[in-house]
Formats: C-alpha cells, structure tokens, sequence
C-alpha cells in the first residue's frame, strides 16, 4: 500500500508491462475456470422441458422442484421452457446432438405417438402403475396406447383448446339472447357485435400451428375430417369447402392482424376487449382476471358452434402429457420425479397455477376441497365444469375419433403448416377453396409417405 | 557446423525449410479444415441421403433430394422471394447508410453521441428488434397504425405483416434499420481519408455539391461499397432469425425465404437430407453470384 501512494514510483498502469498484464489476465481465467470445475455439486441433474411457463405455472414448478429435491438431496431439477410453435425444432435438435431432457411435459398427445413410433421416447407404464393406474380419470390415458400395448406417455392435464368464449355484456347489448350454437348464428352475432374499436371474432389466419389446429376443428364441426378411420386422405370432400368458406366470411369481423395471430396474439385480443368473442381455452380465466379484470364478470364460454344444429360438437383436446425421452441418463430417478409430479398437493398447485386451462385427470381432484378453493375455479364453475366435461370427449389430429388409428405423422403434418397454408391460399389470397383443397390433400398424402 | 549437422541428417536447407513451413501452417489447416471443410463435407453427404433428424439415421439416396427439389415449384418460388428481399434491403441499408455517414461526416453538433448511436441497431439483439418492431406494426396496439390514423392519412388499421406486399416491404425495412448501420462504419471510414485536397480541386473547377458527391466522393467510396454489397448480400440472401420471427413466411409463402425452408425441412419435417439439399443448392446459387461478381470486378480492373 505505502508502495503504491510512493510519489517516486511510475503511475500503476505505467508500470505494468504487456506481458505482465497478460499473464495475470490468463492466470485469473485459469483460476476462474478451475474455482467453477470445483464449485460444481455432485448431485445428479434432471432437466425438465414444458411449453406451459406461464409466471404463475414456473412458480409452481420451482415448488414442486424444491421439495423434490429436499427429500432426494443427490438429485437437482432444472425447469428450461419451450413453445408450443418451437417444440419440433427443439426435439429434433436436441435428440440429433444427444442432449435429451430427461423429462418432457404438457406437449399433445400426436408428438408422444409420433415420438415413440420412432423410438425416441421410454414406456411410461411403470410411472403410471406407481402413480395408480385407478387414480386417473376412466380411459385418459388410452390416447397414450401404442401399438405394442404398452403407454407412451400419461396424461398430465386435459385441455379444451378451442371454447368459444364470448362477453355477455355485448351479446345483450345487440339483442342475442343466448350463445350462438351454429355458424350462422356465429356470423350473424359477430355482426351484431362489431363497431368501431370492437371486433367480433379472434380467428387465427396465420402460418402456424394454431391455424391449423383450430382449422381442423372447423372442418369436423362440417361434419368433415382429414384422414379417413384408417389414415387415408380425405380432406378433399365438401365438409372442407365449407368450413373455408365460412372462415372466409369470418375474415372481416376479425381484426387486420388476424392473419398473423398466432395463441398469444388470438388470446390477447379477446382479454383486452378488443374482439368480442374469442376462440382458446381456459387460460382466458387467469388473463382476464390480471390484465382486464372489468370484463371478468362478462365472460363466459361454450363450445365452438357447428355448420349445424345436426352436427355434434367437435373439441380440440391436445392432451397434454409427460413423456419420458429414451436416451436420456438416470431414468430411475427420472421416473421417482415423474411420480412426484401427481402428488394432489403439488399436482393441485399446477392446475391452480392455470386455472381452467390445464383440467385435472387425476379422479381425486375435480371434488377436493384444495382444488376447489381457487379463486377462478370457484368464480366460474359452470365454464370450468362445461371446459372438464367437453375436454374428457375431446380429439385431436393424433386420434380424430374414437374409430380413428392413432396418427404417428400429425406431429410433421401441423410442422408442415400444410393446412395453415391452405386456409392462408383461400382467405388471403381469395383462391377458390376446391382446387386448393386438392393440392393439400396432395401435400398430406406425400407427407404420410414421407 | 550447421551445415555438417544438415548433411548428417539427410536433409537439405530448402527442405528443412519447407518442412517447417507445412508444420507451420499445419494448425491452421486442421482448424479450417475442422470448421469449414468438414461441415461443408458433411452437408453435401448428407444432401445425398434421406435422413431423419432426431435419430440422423438415414440411407443413400443419390440425387433424389435434388431432383425433388428441383422439380418444386417451392425452391424457385422460395428462390425469387430470397432474391427480391436480398436486393430490396440492400438498396435501402445503402441508400440509408451512405445518407447517414455522409451526414455524420459533417461538423454537425453532438456528431460523437450521434456516431455511437446510430450503431445501436445493429447491436441490438434480433429477437428484441422484432419484438418491438412487431409492437410497432400491430394494429390493435401499434404506434404505426395510430401515428396514421391520428394523421388522417389512413381510415382503419394497415395489416402490416399478414398481407402482401405488405409484409414484404416492412421485412425489408426492418432488415434495412436493423443492418444499415454496418454500411455506416465501413462508409465514414472511407470517407475520412479521402483527401480534402480532391474537394478543393473540384470546388476551383466550380463543382456543386452533388457534383462533388458523384465526381468525388462516390468514385472514392467504390471499393468500400463493393466489398459492403458483397458481403451484404452473402448475410442477407441467407438471413434467417429476422424474417422468421417477423412474419413466419406468410401470407402464404410470400415472405418465405430459401432459409426458412431449410429450417422447416431439417426441423419441422424431420427431414436432414432435404433440408441439406436446399442448403447446397444456396450455397451453389451464392457461388454463382461470387464468380460473376469476381469476374467483372477482375474485367473492371483491367
């Protein structure tokens, strides 16, 4: 220190020669780079992969984690997010270069298919017998059913995608009684709805996932489908021309930026009031209630109107799950954290963490008092009860119907964008829908071979 | 002595010399060749094969791929998409960019602040500018859409992303704020060693301004800008994260780019060898436009 304050000696930086400087700079990464290599625990890493991060839904996990790890000491947790846009990417990259997550939770039930066709993930029928095979609702795990008889993955939620929600308020204001149930009704509503400021739908008419997994709905509620019970193509027929025409006509009581809405956006726009019915599932509940809580006693839902009164209602459930990636190292410990995950104390705080939005498949849950005493939950019981009971009869591109094989390629099928496409060349570009329908049902066919 | 202990081993000066020269040079050439010549390798390979990405297990297909894509309308249309984005925001970051460093080239007030500002979107991460640029151009909430409705020069809200040409030209726009800073560096750079003495000259010979501009400093700047346009061209005809974040390549395919299909296939699909083949198929399409490039450049020379 005395020597430094010396006013005889050169200034510091003076004093120090390059190489000197050099040196220490190298000497300080060395030590920094071996302070890490010591400082690094011992204990056994799992990594956890979820599209579902919401604030509230990381808070639960970083919950359940904690005490997980507190009863096994020699096991760490780490939560990383994905999308549900991005999830193929992910997985594709991730099994390519070997750096797996050990756990992978809330994707829908046609990438678990599609995963374990390709033998990517781990049979998950122990997880399930630990758990209690009597413990989960009847049949909800069957989706997860794979050819060899055994499960690809458990059922970690159930979700109805596509409710129609709608505010009360408006629909009272113009005149309409009750809900529509058909599309007629729908149109004629949204009409009646819409002003300057206040739109009356928020379709999605953008290239993504989205577009094509509402659109597909749209087709069924014509009575249509896109692949026959045995996986042929039959998206060609007239209950496809229909559904774009009417998705067409739709156009204009959406906004401008419809043709971009991708989840985000399409919820946005009915939770700040800027369209007047909306088209998602029960994350509209939370959002409501923290960013536009004035219109949280107008809301409600029903499902999503058909071409007719004659045809049965047709619900999007993604089915969300827990798969367990093949490969991935420390599948015991894997599995005992896979099982802690359905403990009702925990597992109760992730559906409270979105209310209405991830439903519960555990038997126990819909009438424990804990699960009851949510807020949200205890606000809406008709929506949530109608969203529990319409999601349990719900399907999905993996499965359409119940006589429906499983589809191993719906996974690459919605990561096309081929039936985005096709709405985008029909509503966009204002092609005529027959000899678009065509080409995308060449477009499937050579994605099947594929 | 040396010389006795050269003889003793066999070898002669030039020799020893070129050895140590390969040896040299050695590290180098297993760098490069780890880094560039293996994964070019390994791409052209894999082009030839149809291979499944999660488990990169595949098998030979020879020129399948190709002629697949080929025979797509998809590659050419995706191929005229890449070319009118690369030229549209290349015109503009050069218009933008020549504009701004011969502005920040004068003795303007606050020319320092202004000089580091003015690089800030380029070092702003792409997923950031998007994010607001999104914001900006949505028509619910956007400022654009507001400022010109406010103005009175629009009656209900632009769809900026999801419509054609719409789409289009905001991608470029953003393109060009996100990189025309770039074009500003190299361009002041230049600028500053031009010598005064080239301006005094044309201002005796009673040269304006833009004279002076086209006379003098354009054909001082061309080198600069040519190795600019170049190297532009190459990040733009390949640019991937801003586009697919803007807009996803929608409508339609209108903004669908040669590297969004590469993603799609590799990722999306699943499908390595195809995606490897568009990739190739880039790679030949930018040689193309190097050589043609190289050889005008060596023709203007002489």
């Amino acid at each position: 220190m005395g020597d430094l304050m010396d006013p005889g000696r050169p200034p510091l930086a003076s004093s120090i020669s390059r190489r000197t400087a050099l040196g220490v700079l190298a000497g300080t990464g060395a030590a920094a780079i071996l302070s890490g290599c010591g400082s690094s625990d011992n204990r056994t890493t799992l990594r956890w992969w979820s599209p579902q991060a919401a604030p509230d839904q990381l808070k639960s996990y970083k919950a359940r984690i904690a005490a997980f790890e507190a009863a096994n000491p020699t096991i760490r947790v780490v939560f990383e997010p994905t999308s549900d846009e991005g999830y193929p990417a992910q997985f594709a990259a991730a099994f390519a270069a070997k750096q797996l997550p050990n756990i992978v939770t809330h994707l829908p039930s046609f990438a678990a298919q599609n995963y374990y066709a390709e033998g990517l993930l781990e049979p998950v029928d122990d997880v399930i017998k630990v758990i209690g095979t009597t413990q989960f609702l009847n049949g909800t795990n069957d989706i997860y059913r794979t050819a060899d008889n055994q499960h690809c993955a458990l059922a970690i939620g159930n979700t109805a995608v596509d409710m129609l929600w709608y505010r009360k308020d408006l629909l009272q204001a113009a005149g309409i009684a009750a809900p529509p149930k058909t599309w007629d009704e729908l149109r004629r509503a949204c009409q009646a709805m819409q002003k300057p400021g206040l739109y009356g739908a928020a379709l999605p008419y953008g290239m993504n996932a989205m577009t094509s997994l509402i659109f597909i709905g749209f087709i069924h509620r014509a009575g249509g489908q896109i692949f026959t019970p045995d996986l042929g193509v039959a998206i060609d027929s007239q209950p496809t021309y229909d559904p774009l025409e009417f998705y067409r006509s739709m156009r204009e009581f959406c906004p401008a930026g419809a043709s971009n809405f991708s989840w985000g956006e399409s919820l946005t726009a009915f939770v700040s009031g800027a369209t007047a019915t909306g088209i998602y599932g029960g994350r509209v509940l939370a959002n409501v209630a923290a960013q536009n809580p004035a219109i949280a006693g107008a809301i409600s839902c029903t499902v999503y109107p058909t071409m007719s009164a004659a045809i049965p209602a047709w619900t999007f459930n993604d089915f969300p799950c827990l798969m367990i990636p093949k490969g991935a190292p420390h599948l015991a410990e894997t599995k005992a954290f896979a099982a802690a995950l359905y403990q009702p104390e925990f597992y109760i705080q992730q559906l409270h963490a979105a209310p209405g939005h991830v439903l519960p498949v555990l038997k126990s849950v819909p009438t424990d008092p804990r699960y009851q005493a949510n807020t949200l939950i205890a606000r809406y019981p008709a929506e949530i009860d109608l969203m529990t009971r319409t999601a349990a009869t719900g399907h999905n591109l993996g499965q359409e119907t119940a006589k429906h094989r499983p589809n191993l390629k719906a996974n690459e099928i919605i990561a096309s964008n081929a039936i985005a496409e096709l709405v985008q060349r029909v509503v966009l570009n204002n092609e005529a829908p027959k000899p678009a329908v065509a080409a995308t049902a060449k477009r499937l066919v050579e994605l099947m071979r594929a | 002595m040396p010389d006795i202990a050269l003889q003793r081993s066999g070898l002669s000066r030039e020799r020893r010399d070129a050895l140590l020269g390969l040896l040299l040079i050695a590290p180098t050439v297993l760098v490069l060749g780890a880094v560039i010549v293996y994964p070019l390798l390994s791409a052209i390979a894999l082009s030839f094969q149809s291979v499944y990405t999660p488990t990169l297990e595949g098998h030979w297909v020879g020129l399948a791929n190709y002629r697949e894509l080929l025979g797509s309308g998809g590659f050419w249309a995706a191929l005229l998409t890449t070319a009118i984005w690369t030229v549209g925001t290349l015109t503009l970051q050069i218009l933008i960019g020549v504009a701004m460093a011969l502005l920040l080239h004068q003795n303007i007030i606050f020319r320092s602040l202004a000089r580091s500002l003015v690089l800030f979107p380029y070092f702003l991460s792409t997923v950031v500018a998007v994010l607001v640029w999104r914001w900006l151009f949505n028509d619910l909430y956007g400022i654009v859409n507001h400022g010109l409705m406010a103005a009175g020069i629009i009656d209900a809200p632009v769809n900026w992303l999801g419509a054609m040409p719409n789409a289009m030209l905001s991608i470029m726009v953003v393109g060009a704020w996100k990189f025309f800073p770039f074009v500003v560096i190299a361009v002041l750079a230049r600028l500053q060693t031009i010598p005064e003495a080239l301006y005094e000259a044309a201002r005796i010979d009673g040269a304006g301004p833009i004279s002076r501009f086209f006379d003098v400093t354009l054909p001082q700047l061309r080198e600069v800008l040519t190795i600019v346009i170049l190297l532009r061209t190459v990040w733009d005809f390949k640019e991937f994260d801003l586009i697919y974040l803007m807009t996803g390549g929608g409508p339609v395919n209108g903004t669908r780019t040669l590297p969004l299909i590469v993603y799609q296939q590799a990722f999306g699909l699943n499908q390595m060898g195809m995606a490897a083949a568009y990739a190739v198929s880039m790679m030949l399409v930018m040689l193309v436009f190097m050589l043609a490039y190289l050889q005008r450049a060596r023709k203007a020379a002489a």
